[in-house]
């Protein structure tokens, strides 16, 4: 292969962006030909200035914050739970037994269909939310750890052993680091699950964050913030994407699938 | 002592024993690195069986491998010897009989020198660098800096010191083998067991690698085991050949060709030829 130049470079980082700033350009231009009724599909620009009003006013930082909250502490409750249950089934038969069933059955009820239960239980307060996450991102988790350790290799194990590693030894060093990519593989998924919980569980109910927001702008037929915060969720979709992205290439640097190029 | 009563008391070894070349036969020179070093730990195996579901690999096997000796196990494959191997190395519970493993009298049991094995397959951690895969051999001795000076000092016996940093899969299966090899080492083993480590490889690189692993059991001094399908092999490397049938040991040969040995030699070649109209000869088992 060639060694990229400082053009080819820049053409590779750019190209990926070309179609997003083309439909950009279009959906602008649309508008403001009055091709589109900007009752239904605000121009890009007056979305841009609902974005600087409300984050002007402080309002959009609030509720911004108020949903990064609510995401991630969903996602450290359930994930640590999924975690610690796939890591506990997959190194324990007696755990597994007891639980894989139970676990596989609440699995293919989908979650979103509980809400109508969670607002008699928890009301539309913060413990709602922080439920329909958890129970989201448990189950994308649980299942990749537990399929990870079941996927690492009985002969790597088996030359742990005779090698005199100590159980811990055995895992930190052979169990855990071969059951990562998988690990990876259901983070990746429970972050989107992340995401669409908390929306849709803002929108039908909440008092505060993005949902409801856009919720809100709704009543008010104000289509560019509705618009900004679809905006700001697929942002906010990528931004994580990156993230585990970034990890992933840290930590199995040792994979030729993962090496940057 | 005790061993050489058990031995008197076993009875008569059912497998006529050879020997070839004209070296005699009693006194073997002192090529034996066993005197010298003497670190070896010896196999005493009485009676030994083993059964998977009813099916029997190994039935009624006796077996004394000195310590310090280079024996080398052959067989048509499902004949039951890395079966063998598996259970003299303690990775599989033999059904009946017993195996005994007796270290070098000298120091506390504590410091009892280990015994390693070489898998077909490298089996190095994909995800930790060649050296930290070598330190494996190491686990639970030392200092984290005393471990990785020694891991070094191993690579650089198998000629790998420049690959140190580097990941496992950017090598090649030479030199993978080298590393689980290194690994194999740096323990400094008192009985090493080889399952067919080179069937995986090339012709040449495996040549290469026979003499890499003569030349440090010479230095070493430990017990070596190894099991092969390539009649070529054992008769290059060992010093004693054990043909397996059946479970049982059919032919036990002693190879008394002086080393290093040059490979085509005619003593080597006669014996081979030996060796290989007994396998084919026998009735197939399957």
């Amino acid at each position: 292969m060639m060694r990229p130049t400082p053009l080819g470079r820049l053409r590779d980082t750019a190209l990926p962006w070309l179609l997003p700033v083309a439909i950009l350009l279009g959906w602008q231009a649309a508008v403001s030909a009055g091709l589109v009724s900007n009752r239904f599909m605000p121009a890009p620009l007056d979305v841009v200035r609902a974005g600087w009003d409300a984050g002007r006013t402080g309002e959009l930082w609030t509720n911004l914050w108020v949903s990064t909250l609510r995401a991630l502490s969903g996602f450290a409750v359930g994930g640590g739970i999924g975690f610690a249950l796939g890591l506990a089934n997959g190194l324990s038969r007696l755990s597994e037994r007891l639980t894989d069933t139970s676990v596989q059955m609440v699995r293919n009820v989908p979650h979103l269909s509980l809400i109508p239960l969670v607002i008699l239980w928890f009301g539309i307060g913060e413990e709602a939310k922080l439920f329909l996450v958890a129970l989201g991102v448990f189950f994308p988790i649980y299942a990749n750890t537990l399929h990870g350790i079941r996927s690492v290799d009985p002969a790597l194990v088996e030359m742990g052993r005779v090698y005199g590693m100590s159980r811990t030894e055995l895992f930190t060093k052979v169990v855990l680091p071969g059951a990562l990519p998988s690990i990876f593989v259901g983070l990746r998924y429970a972050l989107g699950i992340m995401w669409l919980t908390l929306i849709v569980a803002e929108t039908i109910s909440a008092s505060s964050g993005l949902g409801y927001m856009a919720m809100q702008a709704r009543e008010f037929m104000l289509v560019d913030v509705v618009v900004l915060a679809i905006l700001i969720y697929a942002a906010l979709g990528k931004l994580a994407d990156a993230l585990t992205r970034q990890l992933e290439r840290a930590c199995l640097a040792w994979n030729p699938a993962y090496r940057s190029a | 002592m005790l061993l050489d009563a058990l031995r008197r008391e076993a009875p008569a070894d059912p497998a006529p024993e050879t020997r070839i070349a004209d070296a005699p036969p009693a006194s073997a020179p002192a090529r034996h690195p066993a005197e010298a070093a003497s670190r070896g730990i010896a196999v005493t195996a009485r009676d030994l069986r083993k059964s998977f579901d009813g099916n029997t690999v190994i039935e009624g096997l006796d077996l004394y491998l000195p310590a310090g000796g280079f024996t080398a196990v052959v067989g048509r494959s499902g004949c039951g010897k890395s079966t063998l191997l598996r259970l003299i190395l303690g990775l599989e519970v033999p059904t009946g009989g017993r195996i005994v493993l007796e270290g070098p009298e000298t120091g506390p049991r504590r410091s009892d020198p280990p015994k390693r094995i070489m898998f077909q397959e490298p089996r190095l951690l994909p995800w930790a660098r060649v050296v930290d895969n070598v330190t494996v051999g190491l686990s639970g001795h030392g200092s984290r800096a005393e471990r990785r000076e020694r891991a070094l000092a191993a690579l650089a016996e198998v000629g790998l010191s420049d690959k140190a940093g580097q990941w496992p899969a950017t090598l090649s299966g030479g030199q993978r083998q080298r590393v689980a090899l290194a690994r194999a080492l740096v323990g400094r083993p008192g009985l090493l067991a080889l399952d067919e480590p080179l069937g995986a490889l090339d012709a040449l690189t495996r040549i290469g690698m026979q003499d890499l692993i003569e030349r440090i059991w010479l230095a070493q001094g430990f017990t070596a085991l190894l099991v092969t399908h390539d009649v070529s092999e054992a008769v290059a490397l060992a010093d004693r050949i054990l043909v397996v049938e059946a479970g049982r040991i059919a032919l036990d040969v002693r190879v008394d060709v002086p080393r290093p040995r040059r490979r085509g030699d005619p003593d080597l070649a006669r014996l081979e030829g030996r060796i290989l109209d007994h396998l084919l000869g026998a009735e197939p088992n399957v």
